[in-house]
């Protein structure tokens, strides 16, 4: 018995290590653990960036996700009696005729917004315009927005709700019935005393410039290039806005655009009593953005649907098949909104002032649905916010909606950009831990053979972290130098000034072409340790973003990814050499180029709406990748 | 490169970038000032005294009276006199790190002058708590002003420094010891010195958490009980770090201003920096550093999320306080890293260059 447990005690204190032999095993175990992590390190990066990417693909799987649902219990949507009727209806007809006429007439956009504050003055609610004028790199634009405050009956007016309507509506057309709508309900809803907020009604002119210059008065905040009148009628603040966007004759579903600027959505609440008080208050089904379900419309369904015409029949006719390409294309097209920082619509201008908005679109059709819908609609949706006594806190803020009742949680979505930027701080590591190792090459074989077990010595070497620094900083200022060039007056809109910009940038770092190899015994390469600095750097950089725009870190990550982790310098000729750099100056700067009017699109977003994607491609993305083709070109 | 050069180019740069115009939120950042050294704070309270009230009855005015005393008669403060004087304070601090190092070395010049001065006048955890004109700046001043005093064997312009630093800040009281330690010895580096080890290698095992959320979770009359914890809790670092590394006490004060920017009550983003400034004065400890890489890696991804999550909850009001709390937790982690970093490295540099065939494990 005593012989047992003396044994088990043995083995125990061999186990744990606290004895001679233990601390053998115990040091020869952890040698054996790292040795096994760091041969397979290459195999953990493979697995980590196509578990990433798969993940990513697997994000429109049918059946993920659950139905969205109200948080909010102030909120009640739907249990309102509407009465709004057909002599309202009337009443948008008439005034979508003046509008008509004046646009018949060729009227400027001040006479329309004069002819507006005439309508409101009549019907009792004080009215005013606002005229700006906006002066950026792409010229001078001028308008006049028209707007109307409507204090509540009963209540201090301390909150407001803002119903807004565009003149240009964001297919391009005119948004009359856009406008018919708001002025219509402004003189439907002042007739009603159960307002606890102030209702105000704005008809912006242009379609995104008119409602930046009318919210920064209204909240006195300041914008360079913008000079607007204040605003002479005050309210509360505002909590929550819709705005209308009504192009066509009739329609036949709302969609919904919830997209704000810098990837910023607004509280899924709102959307989700919208949908409810569409569905079962207005009978009018809801979309998102304006995507019709494929499977709904048989006839349509080659031209609606994205999936690859080329795959086949059998494949195609699945009903998960479509499902998936149709989750697909919403979310394709969210991210398309929020990567680059876009918004879809009027609203996304709101949520910068903790104003949670969204933009219903009457998708144009010969359908069932008019003023009468759409009025019974937001009526309902109003008496919904008004029951508001808190701002909308308690749904969610981070959300991908793939069908319009159908959304993922961030803990669905976000991990498989996590996993990618995992990947690339692995690779980082693992290339800064191999540089300061020198595998001195064995002489020969017979001499391995003579040494029997022996391994080559690695030895220490110091690494140029100063000068890996000082690239990387370089390559960051060279940015902001772009930015600032590519932002001058001079460079909008001209082609050579960007292929200039796209050779200066890609030529300059070619530098690093004459650079000298240092002996590897006595200093790490500079290429391992920038390319380390580089991976380091870039997941951290998705990583952070990924909080704050998932979409901007999706496409960093599929973008930045695979080109970074194999960023590698070649030992073979120049020729190969230059072909290499040549694929990462495309991708970094080819942009330049490439896509021009996007960069336009980019930079007047940044100028007039404050939208940070410019700045960020050229401050962050571009010297990112410029990193990783310093590190094809330097000597090994 | 020349330090006599680089010394005065580096500060005319402070001073250039002092006067330009830059963004009013700096002042109000809670990652740059603390409400104990914010300077609305105090121009509030100098006004306030200025017009006969007690500016302590508010609860506004956490400052020390010593800066009261000082910008209300000596010193007014506008623009031009607070941009000048915190950079003359940053200026005098590098000078004060150079002189240290010097007098670590036994020399009168070298060649590390100028990395040193620029380690300390370009560090953005220094620099931009500088721009907020938050005086912890003033306090890292007279913490390398009695750190300097002290290597060069002047007893009282030492003391005087840390008493006025004290005055400024309590928790800087865990820096009496080793100071007068540092005094009672010579700084010369001798981390490396072979000597006897009769006890083992232990490791620190350091519960980081932050006060501010810890406190909002705590029932009302558990306060002054954690309060005092928290407080003793700074204090039990002095004795085992000052009797451990007593043979290089200078490296001692270096951890002690580690675990001061860690677990003070209030910290800013200028504590780490001073800690990490610290860090150049012991180059001989950089090949010892366990996992140097890993460390700074932590305090990027924490000096990213602070601002992030602290914009997300209060302006853009999409995330709640948790976001933020997460972020400061990851940046005491980030602290700890470091400070376990060169406690590792302060004692291991005494075993040396290992032959080959032989490993080194703790128990």
């Amino acid at each position: 018995m005593a012989a047992v447990l003396q044994a088990v005690r043995a083995r125990l204190r061999r186990l744990l290590g606290t004895d001679e032999n233990g601390t053998v095993m115990k040091i020869r175990r952890r040698n054996q653990f790292n040795n096994f992590i760091w041969k397979s390190l290459p195999i953990i990066r493979l697995i980590l960036l196509v578990a990433g990417y798969a993940w990513m693909l697997a994000i429109p799987l049918p059946n993920l996700g659950r139905k969205t649902y109200i948080d909010e219990n102030a909120l009640q949507p739907g249990q309102v009696n509407t009465y709004w009727n057909w002599p309202d209806v009337l009443r948008a007809d008439r005034y979508l005729a003046d509008l008509e006429g004046l646009r018949d007439r060729n009227a400027s956009s001040a006479e329309q917004a004069a002819y507006i504050v005439d309508e409101f003055k009549k019907l009792g609610i004080p009215s005013a315009t606002q005229a700006y004028s906006f002066t950026g790199t792409s010229g001078v634009s001028n308008g006049t927005n028209a707007y109307a405050i409507h204090s509540s009956p009963r209540a201090s007016g301390a909150e407001a709700i803002l119903i807004s309507a565009s003149r240009i509506s964001r297919t391009g057309d005119l948004n009359l019935r856009g406008i018919s709508t708001v002025i219509s309900l402004a003189a439907y809803l002042k007739g009603s005393s159960l307002w606890a907020k102030d209702l105000i009604f704005v008809i912006s002119d242009d379609h995104l410039l008119g409602m930046q210059a009318w919210i920064t008065s209204y909240h006195g905040s300041e914008q360079s290039g913008l000079v607007a009148d204040p605003l002479t009628l005050s309210s509360g603040v505002i909590w929550t806005a819709l705005n209308i966007d009504y192009p066509g004759h009739s329609f036949s579903h709302l969609g919904v655009f919830f997209e704000g600027l810098n990837g910023r959505l607004p509280n899924q609440d709102l959307i989700n009593s919208f949908g409810l008080i569409s569905v079962y208050t207005g009978g009018v089904p809801i979309l998102l953005y304006d995507h019709r379900d494929p499977r709904e419309v048989p006839h349509l369904e080659s031209k609606l649907s994205i999936i690859p015409s080329w795959l086949p029949e059998i494949v195609k006719k699945q009903d998960a098949v479509k499902e998936y390409g149709f989750r697909a294309k919403n979310i394709l097209r969210h991210v398309g909104y929020q990567a680059r920082g876009q918004t879809s619509g009027v609203h996304g201008l709101l949520h910068r002032f903790r104003i949670d908005a969204i933009t219903l679109f009457a998708v144009p059709a010969t359908g069932p649905h008019g003023f009468h819908a759409i009025g019974r609609i937001i009526e309902s949706t109003l008496r919904t916010m008004n029951n508001l006594l808190e701002r909308l806190h308690a749904s969610f803020f981070f959300y991908l909606l793939v069908l319009p009742s159908t959304f993922l949680k961030i803990g669905t979505y976000l991990p498989s950009v996590i996993l990618v930027s995992v990947s690339m701080m692995f690779t980082g590591l693992g290339e800064w831990v191999d540089a300061r190792w020198y595998q001195p090459k064995q002489s020969s074989i017979e001499e391995k053979a003579a040494n029997g077990q022996a391994k080559s010595e690695a030895i220490p070497r110091p690494r140029p972290v100063l000068k890996a620094l000082s690239i990387v900083l370089l390559t960051h200022l060279a940015g902001i130098a772009l930015f600032y060039l590519r932002t001058l007056s001079l460079a909008s809109g001209s082609e050579t000034m960007s292929l200039l910009l796209f050779f200066l940038m890609a030529s300059v770092p070619l530098i690093a072409l004459t650079a000298h190899p240092s002996p590897p015994q006595a200093v790490a390469p500079l290429s391992k340790t920038l390319k380390a600095f580089n991976l380091c750097f870039a997941s951290t950089v998705i990583s952070v973003t990924s909080v704050l725009n998932f979409s901007l870190a999706a496409a960093l990550a599929v973008s930045l990814g695979v080109p970074l982790s194999y960023s590698s310098p070649s030992r073979s000729s120049l020729g190969i050499k230059l072909a290499g750099y040549t694929i990462y100056a495309v991708l970094g700067f080819g942009w330049l180029v490439l896509c021009r009017k996007e960069v336009q699109e980019a930079i007047w977003n940044w100028e007039v709406l404050g939208a940070w994607f410019a700045l960020f491609v050229c401050i962050i993305y571009s010297p990112l990748v410029l990193q990783a083709a310093i590190v094809s070109v330097l000597p090994p | 490169m020349d330090f006599g050069l680089v010394y005065p180019a580096l500060v005319a740069g402070r001073l250039l970038l002092a006067f330009a115009p830059l963004p009013d939120a700096l002042k109000h950042d809670h990652q740059l000032s603390s409400p104990l050294t914010s300077y609305p704070r105090l121009q509030e309270g100098v006004y306030l005294f200025q017009h006969g009230i007690d500016p302590y009855s508010g609860g506004l005015f956490r400052h020390s009276p010593l800066l009261l005393s000082l910008f209300s008669t000596a010193l007014p403060l506008n623009k031009f006199t607070s941009a000048c004087l915190w950079t003359a304070c940053d200026a005098i601090s590098a000078w004060a790190l150079v002189k240290i190092w010097r007098a670590r070395q036994r020399v009168s010049q070298s060649s590390r002058d100028s990395l040193i001065a620029a380690i300390y006048l370009l560090n953005p955890y220094l620099l931009l708590p500088t721009l907020a004109l938050s005086t912890s700046t003033i306090e890292n001043m007279l913490f390398l002003l009695s750190l300097m005093f002290a290597s060069q064997g002047q007893s009282s312009p030492s003391l005087l420094a840390l008493a006025l630093l004290v005055q400024l800040s309590l928790p800087s009281a865990i820096f009496i010891v080793p100071m007068i330690l540092l005094l009672l010895s010579d700084p010369v580096s001798r981390l490396a010195s072979p000597r006897e080890f009769n006890t083992y290698l232990s490791s620190i095992l350091a519960k980081l958490g932050l006060w501010w959320y810890f406190f909002t979770e705590m029932f009302d009359h558990f306060r002054p009980f954690f309060l005092m914890v928290f407080s003793a809790h700074l204090l039990i670092y002095v004795l085992p770090v000052c009797l451990k590394f007593q043979h290089d006490i200078l490296y001692a004060t270096y951890i002690l201003a580690g675990v001061y920017a860690t677990f003070k009550p209030y910290p800013t983003l200028s504590d780490p920096g001073l800690f990490i400034s610290l860090i150049s004065l012991f180059p001989e400890t950089y090949q010892y550093l366990r996992y140097p890489i890993v460390t700074t890696l932590l305090h990027l991804h924490s000096a990213l999320l602070l601002p992030l999550f602290h914009h997300l909850w209060l302006s853009q009001g999409t995330g709640n306080a948790n976001f933020f709390y997460a972020s400061t937790l990851v940046f005491g982690v980030s602290n700890g890293a470091a400070l376990l970093d060169a406690i590792w490295a302060g004692l291991r540099i005494a075993v040396g260059n290992l032959p080959e065939g032989y490993e080194l494990i703790q128990k």
